[in-house]
């Protein structure tokens, strides 16, 4: 047996939340028995921008920003691999928002996995999107990534966990990774996951959540009663949680990759094959 | 007679006499739209089929329609890379044509004026030029019942005036149409021949047109752009994904890859920003795949940030910047030579890179094949620059197929990682380059981060560890050293006077040495072909001239500046710039360096 690397230690305080969506995630790729060596986590900037180090999978630390782009072109180069993308609502809701948008429009079949916590933790706490009211700019509303999804006609899986609740969010990452995995395109997951040293909303949050899968008349497969509920929920001070959102569009790899072709990320050491389509071309160039 | 031919220089008796030509420029300008662009490719065909070389440019405004548009060709019996210095023959649609090209034309040239739209503008061409005034459009429409077939029209006197015959044109239109149905063909036959009998009854025939072109032998040969050449490089090499960004001249590139991938698995894509863009490429590369982007210099700037993460995180990823005048959104459209800063030095912090400098549409396939296989070499952003080459088509003996090797480089298969006691990505090793194993490989598991880290892929900022890391990395550039093309010299041995150039420079600086060998002034030229990291021969080649010209289309003296900071003494390097965004004519450069000469 070859040795890989030794999964790291969580960097983070005692008490953050990224430690439930670790656990969450760890425990829905165990549970759908998805190979290590099959699964790619790839991160962006932050304290979230570390959980690709701990779990043994492949992992990619990207730049800040820019997981999105990325995790599209490993999945377009390699579908049978199943790619997460994560990282912090500063690394996706500010700096990498315009990727973010593009991604739910584009409809790829990955895992994005956002860790709100309103802060930017590693640089010491300075307000991020999602921070309601920040201090440099009181009149400013929260970015709600989930209302935004909403907006974009082909989105396919819109969900909202939050750390202090494993039971709901193991069901909500399974079901996102069931998402990509069955090819239905871009899985969604917010997670509340405080921080405890920047920005602790343990106590708000848990004030403020509400599991819409509870309520015995929510249709997550109706886009408009999904907006519909959400504002209302936003207007009354609540954060709805749960899987939101869930329907059917056509996916960016069924558009751009043939049924069953070689992944190109298999490259062949004998391109001989191709030669008579070369030279069709070099002779397109003949005058 | 609805036309008539004026000869300013008058009644010098020289209207009908033909000139033998092996080398002549044609330019076909008017409104876009007017069908320049296929007059031209008509006579593109033409001048192939007697054996000559093409060089094609065009000039056309950054805009969706109209504009003045502006199409050139060059035929000559040797292979020319370059404008002639005047135009020979003009035909011009309308009197934008005239004001904008008129001052271009050559003292013995001659005019094709459609007079449809306008009477011929006074005062613009030299005063012994000869003029042909013919209302193309309005006879288009009249004879033909569409303003459309007066591109087919005015190729008929075209043709005429080139002393070709009515088979050679006949051919040209059904060459260039030939997925028409004969029944849509009919009518631009049809204005051909319309076209051939007006020239006819100027008194130009077939055996006696204004020029005499020769009939040379025929070896195969094509017509392709830099662009063109460098993406199927590309593809030959086994690239099968690129992620690009709508700009100004590369997006050739990408409708170039796009078109073709599909038959080959490959995947194009067109990414919000150039941010994405180079990102997606990275991911695709990451996972195994062979990938390539291409920008020009905002959109490269966009992309440093991307350029150093592949540097940092060794990733293979090729990098084409086709220049054009900056700074900012510059000048779209216009050439110029003004990244090689950026892509020589851009990006935070050290990382390894290669920045390959193609001169020719041959080199620029080539160059194509060998920065994708060097990206899976060294694992590093490989650079492809262009210039005006990338939009310029060029005549050049069909490229040799045969030719292309692929090299992997150190890529694991899953027996090889088996066989390993510990797999670590960034192992170090004496040539800097680790083994490489790709997502989905069983015992392959790895870290890729762009962060400082151990052999394991894990953060680290140890001292010893960063220094051995850093060190590591620019060892990869040593092992690859030798892959890199070294310049391109010629000229005469014995001469003490050097000239140094790159890119599109190069065919001009051809011509301008042969024809300063005619003022007593011999050259020895030189033009590197990897900017970075620069071969020792550009150092050695200023050090053996007296004194060394270094010609380049910008402000700063990129070039010369790179040249002096590898070594080469400053006291013997002149620059002589030009950066108004059109490129240097033959008769320019030869001027520029007899006056630097003559200054001495």
């Amino acid at each position: 047996m070859t040795t890989n690397y030794k999964p790291n230690q969580p960097i983070w305080c005692a008490g953050c939340g990224h430690f439930g969506v670790q656990g969450a995630l760890n425990h829905a790729l165990k549970a759908l028995e998805i190979p290590p060596h099959e699964t790619v986590i790839l991160a962006g900037i932050g304290c979230s921008g570390s959980i690709q180090n701990n779990l043994s999978t492949y992992g990619y630390h990207a730049m800040h920003g820019r997981v999105l782009p990325t995790a599209i072109g490993t999945a377009l180069a390699n579908p049978a691999l199943t790619v997460v993308a994560s990282g912090g609502d500063g690394d996706g809701y500010a700096i990498g928002v315009g990727h973010f948008v593009h991604s739910l429009k584009r409809n790829p079949s990955l895992v994005y996995i956002v860790m709100n916590n309103g802060t930017y933790g590693l640089t010491k706490g300075q307000d991020s999107p999602t921070k309601d009211a920040p201090d440099w700019a009181p009149e400013e509303d929260a970015l709600d990534a989930i209302m935004l999804g909403l907006s974009i006609g082909s989105s396919t899986f819109l969900a909202r966990g939050f750390a202090s609740a494993p039971e709901q969010l193991n069901d909500l990452t399974i079901k996102a990774l069931e998402h990509a995995q069955a090819g239905r395109g871009f899985a969604f997951l917010e997670v509340l996951s405080p921080c405890v040293t920047y920005n602790d909303t343990y106590p708000l949050w848990e004030a403020m959540v509400h599991d819409v899968d509870k309520d015995a008349d929510y249709d997550s497969g109706d886009r408009s009663l999904a907006f519909t509920t959400c504002m209302r929920l936003k207007n009354d001070h609540r954060i709805p949680t749960g899987l939101i959102y869930q329907g059917d569009h056509p996916t960016l790899e069924k558009a751009l990759l043939e049924e069953g072709a070689r992944p190109i990320a298999q490259i062949e050491s004998d391109i001989s094959g191709y030669r008579p389509k070369l030279d069709a071309i070099l002779a397109s160039y003949r005058v | 007679m609805n036309a008539r031919t004026q000869n300013r220089e008058a009644e010098s008796g020289r209207s009908l006499t033909t000139r033998a030509r092996e080398d002549v420029t044609v330019m076909v300008a008017g409104q876009g739209g007017d069908g320049s662009l296929t007059v031209i490719a008509f006579l593109a065909r033409a001048l192939s089929q007697r054996g000559l070389y093409l060089f094609r440019t065009s000039n056309i405004a950054s805009r969706i329609k109209g504009g003045h548009a502006a199409a050139v060709l060059r035929g000559s019996a040797l292979r020319r890379g370059c404008l002639g210095d005047k135009l020979d023959i003009l035909v011009a649609f309308d009197d934008e044509a005239i004001e904008k090209a008129g001052p271009s034309v050559a003292d013995d040239g001659i005019v094709i004026y459609d007079v449809s739209r306008g009477p011929l503008p006074g005062g613009i061409l030299p005063s012994t030029a000869q003029v042909i005034e013919v209302p193309f459009g309005r006879l288009a429409v009249r004879d033909l019942r569409r303003d459309l077939f007066k591109n087919c029209f005015g190729f008929g006197v075209l043709s005429r005036v080139m002393g070709l015959s009515d088979d050679e044109a006949l051919d040209c239109l059904k060459h260039r149409f030939r997925r028409l149905s004969e029944e849509d063909l009919r009518p631009n036959i049809g204005a051909l021949e319309n076209g051939l009998s007006f020239a006819d009854d100027l008194g130009m025939t077939v055996d006696h047109g204004l020029f005499r072109l020769p009939r040379l032998e025929k070896e195969d040969r094509i017509v392709i752009t830099g662009n063109e050449a460098t993406a199927f490089g590309f593809l030959a090499a086994g690239g099968r994904f690129f992620a690009g960004y709508p700009i100004t001249p590369a997006t050739d590139i990408m409708d170039w890859l796009g078109k073709r991938f599909p038959q080959f698995g490959g995947v194009a894509m067109q990414a919000e920003d150039e941010l994405s863009a180079i990102n997606l490429a990275i991911g695709a590369s990451f996972a195994g795949a062979k990938a390539m982007t291409a920008s020009s210099g905002p959109g490269i700037a966009l992309m440093q940030e991307g350029i150093g993460h592949c540097g940092s995180a060794e990733i293979p990823l090729v990098i084409v910047d086709c220049q054009r005048a900056g700074p900012s959104t510059g000048m779209p459209t216009k050439p110029e030579q003004s990244d090689i800063g950026l892509m020589t030095q851009g990006a935070p912090g050290d990382i390894p890179r290669v920045v390959l400098c193609p001169g020719t549409p041959e080199e620029c396939f080539e160059y194509g094949v060998l920065a994708t296989n060097l990206a899976q070499v060294a694992q590093c952003p490989i650079y492809i620059a262009l210039d005006g080459l990338c939009q310029s088509a060029h005549m050049v003996p069909a490229f040799d197929l045969d030719s292309i090797e692929i090299d992997n480089g150190k890529r694991l298969d899953d027996a090889e990682i088996s066989k390993l006691d510990e797999y670590r990505r960034y192992a170090i090793t004496e040539d800097g380059i680790s083994p490489w194993a790709i997502p989905g490989q069983r015992q392959g598991m790895n870290l890729v981060t762009g962060n400082e880290r151990n052999e394991w892929g894990q953060v680290s900022t140890d001292p010893v560890n960063r220094a051995a890391m850093v060190d590591k990395r620019a060892r990869k550039i040593d092992s690859v050293r030798h892959q890199l093309p070294r310049a391109y010299e010629w000229g005469d041995e014995q001469a003490n006077v050097g000239v140094i150039c790159v890119g599109m420079v190069g065919d001009v600086l051809i011509e301008a040495r042969e024809r300063l060998t005619g003022h007593g002034i011999g050259l020895r030229c030189h033009r590197p072909r990897t900017l970075w990291p620069l071969p020792d021969d550009t150092v050695d080649f200023v050090k053996s001239c007296e004194r060394v010209y270094v010609v380049e289309y910008n402000k700063g003296g990129q070039l010369a500046d790179l040249i002096r900071s590898v070594g080469a003494p400053a006291e013997g390097m002149h620059s002589i710039l030009k950066y108004d965004g059109v490129p240097m004519s033959v008769a320019q450069l030869v001027e520029a360096i007899l006056e630097k000469e003559k200054a001495r």
